[in-house]
């Protein structure tokens, strides 16, 4: 049986391959901007997409706390998983 | 380690957008003359990027109302209106708004950018939601910044994707407010207005329309898409600017509610700082019944745009909207060729804008055009004879497969 976590990673992998297909799957730890380079609009792409998966809204105070597909992962999972204080 | 380093960024942008002649970012604009006459890089040119919808900045009886209110009232209030800054002007004008929504309410604030900030900030507090469209002005994304509201965005014109949104939320959905334009002021496009009223509706949730770019230019007495739509009696709050249409400076928001009364108390940007000097309240009041009764210059208006974007797209232009509107923004391939065109119109005596990642959606880059029922049928010719000679100099397949 697959957990929170697992979905999420899924989800945010699909999102990539729709939003993103020219990245071929980033490095997860890097800084979504600096890192892999990716400017406020793709971003936002890239959450919609994500979104989508999950059949979640996500808020933007969580997105301006995330710097990483990791960090974005582990929150959207303390999100589903209802022990988001 | 310098604060400044994190400017590297925006400093080189704007280092390769510099070269001969006058800059395509705030651009320097020596004279102006007219409501479609300036003078840039000491050439006289049409002014067709200034969001001048209705053209009344040079309005005589607009400028001879803002000459009395500065003679008799003073240079400028120098108070809030908690305090000093509520004088006569200030209330009529929010009773003439009102009065031509026939709603119960209306707020006036000291720039547009501030409507937004004081009426999102004011109406959605902790516990509550925000849903706004992705394409949303920045003065909308930073209302929700200052509100303590959860804040959600949906798709771009996207309906459906609002109603999953609203379905989340549930019971909640009656603390939720949502955000959209009546005109989107980069690409120029439209929101599909009843099927967001729908939506709305079915979650029993509150609606804000922003009509900065739509007022004045939709709808019979010009109040915008909601009026245009023929959906004002679903839409709970109105907000507009008074920088464009209007003539002037300052924004409003207005209600069906009466309740939008107690924002007044309760509004950070409206209550911390100065509002409105007395000539622009007095220019704006007579700019709006001007509006109201202004369907002579929204056909001339209109003219113009269908013209612009009929003419547009036969060059093999794309453009940013389907529907035409006042807004025509030609989607260009890259930065260098939308610099290309920028600097093209200026050399044939018209002043457009350049709008260029990350101000546009979609990473587009874009000559955005706006058209005012100031121009004669002379300008909208030198705008269209400015394009053509760009559009004969590029490979049309490849203006038409821009961003395709």
């Amino acid at each position: 049986m697959s957990t929170t976590r697992d979905r999420v990673d899924a989800a945010i992998g699909q999102g990539l391959e729709n939003a993103l297909p020219e990245l071929d799957q980033p490095d997860r730890d890097a800084v979504l901007t600096s890192g892999i380079g990716l400017d406020s609009v793709q971003i936002m792409n890239l959450v919609m997409e994500i979104e989508d998966e999950l059949d979640i809204s996500i808020p933007v105070d969580v997105l301006a706390e995330t710097r990483t597909l990791n960090q974005l992962a582990e929150r959207l999972t303390r999100m589903i998983d209802g022990d988001d204080a | 380690m310098s604060i400044f380093e994190k400017f590297a960024a925006v400093a080189e942008a704007r280092s390769e957008l510099a070269g001969d002649g006058p800059s395509a970012i705030a651009t320097p604009i020596e004279a102006v003359h007219s409501a479609t006459r300036g003078v840039i890089g000491g050439q006289e040119v049409v002014l067709a990027g200034t969001n001048n919808y209705m053209g009344l900045t040079f309005d005589p009886d607009v400028i001879q109302a803002s000459q009395l209110a500065l003679a008799s009232s003073g240079s400028g209030t120098t108070g809030s209106r908690m305090a000093n800054g509520s004088y006569d002007g200030h209330a009529a004008l929010e009773r003439e708004l009102a009065a031509a929504f026939g709603w119960p309410s209306a707020i006036v604030f000291s720039t547009g950018y501030q409507a937004n900030l004081g009426t999102l900030s004011g109406l959605a507090a902790d516990g509550e939601y925000l849903l706004v469209d992705a394409d949303s002005h920045a003065s909308i994304y930073d209302g929700c910044r200052l509100s303590r509201a959860q804040t959600v965005v949906f798709r771009h014109n996207d309906p459906a994707n609002l109603d999953r949104r609203l379905a989340r939320l549930g019971d909640d959905a009656r603390r939720a407010v949502v955000v959209v334009e009546g005109l989107y002021s980069m690409l120029g496009d439209q929101p599909p207005l009843e099927e967001f009223v729908e939506v709305k509706k079915k979650h029993g949730a509150w609606l804000v329309v922003d009509e900065a770019h739509s007022f004045g230019v939709f709808g019979e007495h010009g109040l915008g898409l909601s009026e245009q739509a023929g959906v004002l009696d679903d839409v709970d709050f109105i907000v507009g600017t008074f920088s464009k249409s209007l003539a002037g400076i300052g924004g409003f928001c207005v209600s069906r509610h009466q309740e939008l009364e107690l924002l007044r108390l309760a509004s950070r940007p409206y209550i911390f700082t100065a509002s409105p000097s007395p000539a622009v309240i007095a220019g704006t009041r007579v700019a709006l019944k001007k509006i109201i009764h202004g369907q002579a210059l929204r056909a001339q208006l209109q003219h113009n745009i269908e013209r612009l974007y009929t003419g547009a797209r036969q060059m093999g232009y794309r453009l940013g909207s389907e529907t035409p509107g006042p807004v025509a923004a030609i989607i260009l391939p890259d930065r260098a060729t939308a610099l290309a065109h920028w600097k093209g119109l200026l050399a044939s005596g018209v002043y457009a804008n350049l709008m260029i990642p990350p101000a546009t959606p979609a990473g587009l880059n874009l000559l955005r055009i706006s058209m005012s029922a100031a121009h004669s049928d002379e300008d909208v010719d030198r705008i269209l004879d400015g394009l053509s000679a760009l559009a004969n100099e590029q490979s049309r397949p490849a203006l038409a497969q821009a961003a395709s």
